[in-house]
């Protein structure tokens, strides 16, 4: 026999001021099956959930029914304090009489009304309700980091200095990613591979680190605490054991003039090579498209340089297979070719160069050594126009959001400029100047009040060449009057947009990513580096435009995150998972494709002497997140799913 | 020699060497019009075999009986092109291994029997093809044209009037290739999502599930609307089902034994215009 206690909370005036609760607790009170019926002011307070408590024990409930605010904001509040009262956590159910009723309705009897239906159906539900326990899942103690730039390097030593074993895996020949290629860094001016290179090496040499270069994710299966990845180690023609890094074979190849993709073609680097002196392993890597060896097939000359015969033209890819627990992604970003920008010019003049670019310029590990030189002829610029916002809050070409980091650097920028050349002259184009941050607005004004950059509010509408010189033609929005520069290099400060290939990317490791290719956070504000698969967590740019200190925070939040799903031996799983009724399946297998989660397989029944006599839908309740996809397919409705029974359902839809 | 004669031939060619256990044909039945479905497992029985354009029953269905392919031996069955679009998707969806499906294809033209070339599934898809191509049109009638100019009140009134006749039998269930599962919905009573009884709402749910249950599976091969005792023109539902289902996803049951069920699988660009 059924007892039901039923708890009405006015939510202060959020249902009490449009539902009558006293005729609610009435009305329920009569109901078949309740043996409580009670209403409070906040039954979510301390004292309110003493008496639900109360109540439990001293009617010795069957079921709770709460109508309340959303199931979303209180349902596991209510649910422990069942636990805590000894009832199932699962025999309690919330009724929802705030959002679905007292929020959006006018008319006070109707609402009331409506609350009663509302109440009444849970209670149908409730009384069907099963014991369910939580499922126990092995969590394997191995998170797998992929990205090698600051965040992933952040949150691998973060994982790995609390004696966790960490997979760190980099599709580049090196570590390092984009913050190596930066110069100083903003607000403080620090050098970039300074504090950059020391962590690589950290990252590189720590016990607890196995780290794979020149790898890429092939496949990702499996579930939280228990995934199976499949990593493709891409052949680098060069034996990893064997090399030490000496250099020979670099300094001897005679393909010499290939684009630097690390110095963003403004440098020029061999076949082999290493992208920047100080990568992290030292090891280099034959670039097959450019090597004479691979197009002509005659060369060889680094195989006869190399001492430790560590050249090898045959070496095939490889696969790693890993065992993990937690997956963090870390996988950066890409800044925005311009060249769609016709009217600046990059692409087709040399002068004409992005953000990135002049990274590389002021870097002392730069094609220029640091020096201020214009890629057209080494000139040193002595006026320099930088334009702000070339893709970024541009949603007819560019990109609708503001890539965040842009204001800060342009004013680096600025600043660096004005260390190295001293006779310089630089203009800056901006639509507003956001320098929101530790240090940043300080920073931004120094550049203007120390620095002399000159800020010009207003948009560049054309830059062209007119006698050696390249012609800037903006507005200035403030004195409301066009302006021409004259000007020796422009600096376009790019859009920063998610990875060409982070869509893809998604599909394999099952995250959500949002229309630009940024992956999806499980809630923008309370599970911010959570994505939406459980045990796969987001650091860095992959998951929106950062700068430096934000990358490194939100690594450093994966890794608490991390941790603490290394901190049980065992993960407790919501027993929310279908499960199939083996007898009356026709085996159709329309569920294992239409699961998300790929969590239905297919089982074999057979007899005692092995023969199969049946083949049927098996579902894992380690990988089911309890969307009820497949109990909607099932044609001979053999899927069920607990905690959402059919029997449940049906009584909730007949108790309206 | 005849259709009828050359397939009796092979029947008895196929029988006595062994390389079927079974010919599911179709025999006399008790009317100069009617077939009735034949079983014969013995060379000696192939001239009780017969074929003319009369043979319509759909027989696909009979080789989904509990048991009969489990040994792994072949069965041969007559089948027009929508009983071979059957044995397809009766493959895609596991109930058979369409390599034990040995195929005496034929189609009926006016009152001409042809026979269609091919013994394994995989070599009819060129007739399968040509039927995708001439769909739209093919199956359309003039009662189908009078429901289609209808209001939906007219339409809901139609079909109301239509299931008003309806005893539940089950008799359509029972005809159709496609309804295999051991346990139908509505014979699943806890909970009793369709209501048994004979009346409106018990009928329009019987009759709307199954519409939904074959959508993108039906073939249009008839054997439901012929098998059903009280005349409820069926086939008419399943056809806008069919056509509806072409139009949304480019989708034509029965293409092939690889073919994934179309409410079960995803594509990118599938149209999204139910989405509000």
């Amino acid at each position: 026999m059924a007892k039901i206690g039923v708890f009405i909370c006015h939510c202060g005036e959020n249902v009490g001021a449009k539902v009558d609760c006293t005729k609610l607790a009435a009305a329920m009170g009569e109901h078949p099956g309740v043996a409580v019926s009670v209403e409070y002011k906040y039954f979510c307070s301390d004292p309110g959930q003493e008496s639900v408590k109360r109540a439990i024990r001293e009617n010795n409930l069957t079921g709770v029914v709460v109508a309340a605010c959303s199931p979303r904001m209180h349902e596991a509040t209510f649910r422990k304090a069942c636990a805590e009262a000894g009832l199932n956590p699962y025999l309690c159910e919330i009724a929802n009489i705030r959002e679905q009723c007292s929020w959006v309705h006018t008319d006070n009897d109707k609402a009331t009304e409506k609350a009663m239906d509302i109440t009444r159906s849970m209670v149908e539900k409730v009384k069907r309700n099963n014991k369910l326990q939580p499922i126990e899942v092995p969590v394997t103690r191995r998170a797998l980091v992929i990205g090698g730039g600051i965040a992933g390097i952040q949150a691998a030593l973060d994982i790995a200095n609390a004696g966790q074993e960490v997979v760190l895996v980099e599709r580049e020949q090196s570590l390092g990613g984009h913050m190596a290629q930066l110069s100083e860094t903003f607000p403080t001016l620090d050098c970039s591979q300074c504090i950059m290179t020391p962590r690589m090496v950290e990252a590189a040499q720590h016990p607890k680190i196995r780290l794979l270069t020149y790898a890429e994710i092939e496949s990702v299966d499996g579930y939280i605490g228990n995934f199976s990845v499949r990593v493709r180690m891409k052949s680098r023609y060069v034996d990893v054991n064997k090399c030490t890094g000496c250099g020979d074979c670099i300094t001897k190849c005679p393909a010499k003039k290939i684009s630097s993709e690390f110095d963003c073609g403004l440098g020029k680097r061999t076949a082999i090579y290493t992208p920047f002196a100080q990568s992290v392993p030292n090891i280099p890597v034959i670039d097959k498209e450019n090597c004479i060896y691979f197009k002509n097939g005659k060369c060889k000359i680094c195989a006869k340089t190399c001492q430790c015969d560590a050249i090898n033209f045959d070496m095939p890819d490889t696969f790693v297979d890993l065992e993990i627990g937690a997956i963090v992604v870390a996988t950066g970003f890409q800044v925005q070719n311009n060249t769609m920008y016709g009217e600046y010019g990059y692409g087709k003049y040399p002068d004409v160069i992005n953000g990135l670019q002049f990274e590389r310029l002021a870097s002392a590990s730069g094609p220029t050594a640091g020096k201020i030189q214009r890629p057209s002829d080494g000139a040193e610029p002595q006026t320099v126009v930088f334009i702000q916002c070339a893709g970024s809050r541009d949603p007819s070409k560019g990109v609708r959001y503001c890539s965040k980091i842009c204001c800060m650097y342009t004013a680096k920028h600025a600043m660096l400029y004005a260390h190295k050349v001293h006779s310089g002259k630089t203009h800056i184009f901006y639509m507003d100047i956001r320098a929101a941050g530790k240090g940043y607005d300080e920073f931004s004004r120094r550049a203007i009040e120390e620095d002399e950059a000159a800020y010009v509010r207003g948009r560049v509408s054309k830059v062209w060449q007119e006698n050696g010189k390249l012609m800037v033609r903006g507005v200035d929005t403030l004195l409301g009057r066009p302006v021409e520069i004259a000007a020796d290099m422009v600096v376009l400060a790019t859009a920063i947009i998610a990875q060409p290939d982070a869509k893809e990317f998604a599909k394999t490791i099952g995250i959500g990513y949002d229309e630009y290719g940024f992956y999806n956070e499980a809630h923008l504000k309370l599970r911010p580096v959570e994505s939406s698969t459980a045990g796969v967590f987001l650091a860095g740019a992959c998951q929106s435009p950062k700068d430096i200190p934000d990358s490194v925070a939100q690594a450093s939040a994966t890794a608490s995150k991390v941790l603490a799903l290394f901190s049980k031996d065992m993960l407790e799983r919501e027993p929310v998972v279908a499960t199939n009724n083996e007898a009356t399946c026709a085996g159709c297998w329309g569920c294992v494709l239409a699961c998300p989660y790929n969590a239905i397989e297919q089982k074999d029944i057979v007899d005692r002497s092995g023969r199969v006599i049946k083949r049927v839908a098996s579902v894992n309740p380690g990988l089911c997140q309890g969307c009820g996809t497949c109990v909607t397919f099932c044609r001979s409705n053999s899927l069920d799913l607990a905690g959402f029974t059919e029997k449940q359902i049906f009584a909730e839809v007949m108790g309206l | 020699m005849s259709i009828e004669e050359q397939y009796r031939t092979r029947a008895k060619e196929l029988l006595s060497g062994g390389a079927v256990k079974m010919v599911i044909g179709y025999g006399k039945g008790t009317t100069a019009n009617r077939r009735r479905p034949l079983f014969i497992s013995s060379p000696d029985e192939v001239e009780r075999l017969v074929l003319d354009d009369v043979c319509i029953t759909n027989l696909s269905g009979y080789l989904v009986s509990e048991g009969l392919l489990s040994d792994e031996k072949r069965v041969a069955v007559f089948l027009r092109p929508e009983g071979i679009r059957a044995i397809n998707i009766l493959a895609a969806e596991s109930q058979l291994d369409a390599d034990q499906i040995v195929i005496f294809g034929f189609d009926v033209n006016g009152n001409e029997v042809q026979a269609l070339k091919g013994i394994h599934v995989e070599e009819f898809a060129d007739v399968i093809g040509s039927i995708k191509e001439a769909a739209p049109e093919a199956a359309e009638e003039e009662l189908f044209e009078k429901i289609e100019k209808m209001s939906p009140q007219e339409r809901f009134s139609f079909w109301q009037e239509e299931f008003a006749k309806c005893i539940k039998c089950y008799a359509c269930r029972q005809a159709c290739p496609m309804c295999y599962c051991r346990r139908c919905i509505v014979d699943s009573n806890q909970p009793q999502w369709v209501n048994t009884s004979s009346h409106t709402l018990g009928n329009f749910e019987w009759n709307i599930v199954r519409a939904f249950h074959l959508s993108g599976r039906c073939v249009e091969c008839g054997n439901c609307d012929r098998a059903c005792p009280v005349n409820i023109p069926l086939r008419l539902i399943n056809h806008r089902m069919a056509e509806e289902v072409l139009g949304a996803f480019d989708h034509f049951s029965g293409m092939s034994k690889t073919q994934e069920p179309v409410l079960a699988s995803f594509k990118k660009d599938d149209s999204e215009t139910f989405i509000l």
